[in-house]
């Protein structure tokens, strides 16, 4: 196609760079964690751990992982159908609302549940010992679930609504009942779907620290925090890295491959929407129950519980400090991470070999844990000040100022390499709107360059790029692991803060900052939520 | 066997979906029935409502002496066995060919018999092919499998070939027509297609704003069309309104006789382009000549000004401009009374 050929030959070769960058700021971290562990002999701190730990870590990290799959599979299928597929009182709101306990931190939750349950705690009180306390790894991968189902009910949502009704009714004609018709047809077609939010679910909960170590559920991330904080090691934490890299990678590889048959199986026939099944009376507002309810355990009840704490606890005046370096680093990785991401897209556009493997690269930084994006950006820094200090002593004569400290920049480089590949997939997608016939229409009618950037491009990614940037601030703003370990000294953010109150068991103290990251991260969730369910049809989250 | 019947089938819908208002339709065990409309017409709703997918508001559906819908009844779809045929054929995504042939069979030899069905459709060899790896003629043939599988005693088909290439179009009709005989269901087939309709029907029944028209023969429907609108649904046609005057109706070609309708009714002469042919004379004006392969397609304009259409053989001269007398063949004329 003559015309195909020459749009790609006037997209700008020049973006590849960004793409390449990005690729490095995404890799570098897993790239270093894995030289150093596979470099050096093994310490008698990692065979103890091996010998010892590093069996519980795995089995805890499995028990959590499954127990928040089962749970949000669960609860993001069910009210993924229900949006879809029927009509009841609230629909239309509860659509994007449902996403909301995203803006919820895990360990957030998990201070409120514990504390409400907990011998003494209010639960506790009320049923008499009964209501069971949340703790443990059960507790740890429900609590995963209550925040984390988003996940699967988006993907879950879109998949049911945008199945053709014509297979459901063909199933029907075949002599299926309405149940058969959804467990045989309807519920497989989104098997797919449903299995990449699974999949996200539990990489977000193998990365996880603060509420695995508030509820006492020793997974790899415990380990590997162990492993530099108490051994010190950076051995020794950059193998732990590696192994739960390795998990993480798996994991991801399945999503890939789910997200890839879930495009081949939606691909057949014509797209005959569904009328939605009307539920009125007493269904209708079963159905409301339904979708209230987890929005109540994920959301409501944590933040009432918070709340009431907050205000019969003493004000500490940190938090106001924290608050600003917290909205700085988020604000400032979102911005970094958005622009990454458009340059990316736009050098994928260009389909070069070069642009489209560093982007699939880049998409690794996805399954990096925060804790090993730390211990990697650690590795590096500390493997460019071996490599400085001789050179400046014998320029200057004195020691090189120490870059394991490196401050806010540290901490950026890190986020980037975790959250910027969740920036490229919605600027991809919004990106992908502007088909190359639409470039060429606009070229003949004489819009070119930054006219046809400015008057087609822009307007038609523009919600795309800021639900991105976005989503990269609620992320880095509930970001506890990386930060506690590159965070310069004595620089809190919110999410320290609270972690740090939480583990001296002081939760009236550690309310206000939990209250404050779920408060700032609604605002922007909600914008976010509300993009990815314009038309209940609509992008994926990170694709 | 037993017979399909339809009366008064009225739906109206608040949404997209055309409206039926009042359909009567009868379908009989190994007869094709073709249904054919404009799009709008009410035609994939009645396809819907017979296979229990639409719930009637009033008038009913009844298979031998079983009430499928009525007041109050509405046997679900599952309980019909009808065998439906979607326009986009609905594979099942997530099974292979085998597995969707087989989705409506049960007991222990299901795959077996899915098999035979396939092997029928002479895709057996492709049974473990997943849909998106079949092509549009072969995914029309799985979906034809699975619905005649269960051996229904009805089989639907809305627009089974409006997905496929033209030139295959006519080889998977003469199939589709075959294995719905040897099934020896009572068959409907949904099209906006004439010379579709006319091709596979053993009965064609028109459908205009939810009411079937007119039912027959193909020959019938297309030589005696009960109006003006029924005409034009099945191809061209000159209409010509007038007035009945001592058993006779006036045309630019001579009076023509109708002794069976009362003097002083309006009525629409019907004419087909086939049945006005080049003849002696400079009566006509020829407006537009269009070459259309095998024939010449012209536009005419008589003296009184109405404008005709009759077809010429290929290698005719007449060009735009040119004068032209026409003969007309009162095989293809029709006369209806006018009661719009």
């Amino acid at each position: 196609m003559s015309s195909g050929r020459s749009v790609k030959a006037t997209a700008r070769p020049a973006l590849t760079p960004f793409a390449v960058l990005a690729a490095l700021v995404c890799a570098a971290p897993i790239l270093a964690v894995a030289w150093i562990a596979l470099s050096g002999g093994a310490s008698d701190y990692l065979i103890h751990l091996a010998e010892t730990r590093l069996p519980v870590y795995l089995l805890t990290s499995a028990q959590v992982g499954l127990i928040a799959a089962a749970g949000a599979g669960a609860i993001g299928t069910g009210l993924g159908w229900l949006i879809a597929r029927c009509q009841f009182p609230g629909r239309n709101i509860l659509s994007w609302v449902l996403v909301l306990p995203l803006a919820m931190p895990a360990y957030v939750a998990a201070y409120a549940w514990l504390d409400l349950s907990q011998a003494g705690g209010p639960l506790d009180v009320a049923t008499a010992g009964l209501f069971p306390t949340i703790r443990g790894a059960w507790g740890a991968g429900l609590m995963f679930a209550l925040v984390l189902y988003p996940y699967v009910y988006l993907l879950a949502r879109d998949a049911f609504a945008a199945q053709s009704a014509d297979a459901v009714q063909a199933a029907r004609t075949l002599g299926a009942s309405p149940f058969t018709a959804f467990r045989r047809v309807a519920l497989p077609m989104a098997r797919p779907a449903i299995a990449a939010g699974l999949a996200l679910v539990i990489m977000e909960s193998l990365a996880d620290y603060g509420t695995v170590s508030h509820l006492g559920a020793p997974t790899l991330s415990i380990g590997l925090i162990r492993a530099w904080s108490g051994a010190g090691s950076l051995l020794d934490a950059a193998r732990l890295s590696l192994v739960l890299v390795l998990v993480a990678l798996f994991i991801f590889s399945l999503e890939r491959a789910q997200r890839q048959r879930a495009r081949t199986s939606a691909a057949s026939g014509r797209h005959r929407p569904a009328s939605r099944l009307q539920l009125t009376g007493w269904t209708g507002i079963g159905a409301l129950a339904v979708c209230l309810l987890p929005l109540l355990l994920g959301l409501i009840i944590p933040l009432a519980r918070l709340g009431w704490r907050a205000l019969h606890a003493a004000y500490t005046p940190d938090v106001l400090e924290a608050a600003a370096n917290s909205l700085f680093l988020a604000g400032t990785s979102a911005l970094i991470a958005a622009g990454l991401g458009l340059f990316t897209a736009y050098a994928l556009r260009t389909r070069g070999r070069i642009a489209t493997s560093a982007a699939r690269l880049a998409g690794l930084g996805y399954a990096v844990p925060g804790a090993v994006a730390a211990v990697g950006v650690l590795a590096i820094l500390s493997g460019i000040q071996g490599w400085l200090d001789p050179l400046w002593r014998g320029m200057t004569g004195e020691v090189f100022p120490i870059l394991l400290t490196g401050g806010a920049g540290a901490l950026i480089f890190a986020y980037l390499s975790r959250f910027a590949a969740a920036a490229i997939g919605p600027a991809e997608t919004a990106l992908g709107r502007v088909t190359p016939t639409l470039d060429g229409a606009a070229r003949t009618l004489g819009a070119t360059g930054w006219t046809l950037l400015r008057r087609v491009h822009w307007p038609l990614i523009a919600s795309g790029v800021a639900a991105a940037g976005l989503l990269v601030f609620v992320e880095v703003l509930k970001e506890l692991p990386a930060t506690m370990i590159l965070r310069p000294f004595n620089f809190d953010t919110l999410a320290v803060t609270a972690h740090n109150f939480a583990s001296d068991e002081r939760l009236g103290e550690a309310a206000l900052p939990s209250l404050a990251i779920t408060l700032i991260a609604l605002l922007p969730m909600a914008v976010v939520a509300r993009y990815l369910s314009r038309d209940t049809k609509s992008g994926d989250l990170d694709d | 066997m037993t017979d399909l019947t339809v009366r008064g089938a009225c739906r109206t819908f608040a949404g997209e979906h055309a409206a039926l208002k009042g359909a009567d339709l009868d379908l009989r065990p190994g007869r094709v029935t073709a249904l054919l409309g404009p799009s709008g017409s009410g035609k994939s709703t009645l396809l819907r409502a017979i296979a229990g997918l639409e719930q009637l508001d009033s008038g009913e559906i009844r298979f031998g002496n079983t009430a499928w819908s009525e007041a109050g009844t509405h046997l679900p779809p599952e309980q019909r066995k009808v065998g439906l045929v979607f326009q986009d054929y609905a594979l099942f995504p997530h099974m292979n060919a085998l597995d969707n042939v087989a989705f409506g069979l049960a007991g222990s030899d299901r795959k077996a018999r899915a098999m035979v069905q396939l092997e029928a459709a002479e895709l057996g060899d492709k049974a473990r092919k997943f849909p998106h790896e079949l092509s549009g003629g072969e995914q029309q043939r799985v979906a034809l499998a699975r619905a005649l599988a269960p051996k229904p005693q009805v089989m639907l088909l809305d627009e089974p070939f409006s997905g496929l290439d033209r030139r295959l179009r006519s080889a998977v009709r003469a199939r589709t027509v075959a294995a719905l005989k040897r099934a020896g269901a009572a068959a409907l087939i949904v099209t906006h297609d004439a010379e579709e309709a006319l091709d596979v029907a053993d009965t064609l029944a028109l459908m205009l704003d939810g009411v079937i028209v007119q039912t027959g023969t193909p020959e019938d429907v297309w030589f005696k069309p009960v109006s003006a609108a029924a005409a034009r649904l099945l191809g061209d046609a000159n209409i010509l309104s007038g007035q009945v005057e001592a058993g006779r109706v006036e045309t630019p070609f001579g009076a023509l006789a109708c002794q069976d309708i009362t003097p002083g009714t309006l009525v629409d002469v019907i004419i087909r382009p086939a049945g006005l042919t080049v003849a002696e004379g400079d009566t006509f004006e020829v407006v537009e000549s269009r070459y259309a392969g095998a024939e010449r397609q012209l536009s005419l304009k008589a003296a009184d000004g109405t404008l005709w259409h009759a077809n010429a053989p290929a290698a005719s001269p007449l060009r735009a401009g040119d004068r032209t007398g026409l003969q007309l063949e009162t095989a293809f004329t029709h006369i209806v009374e006018n009661r719009s």
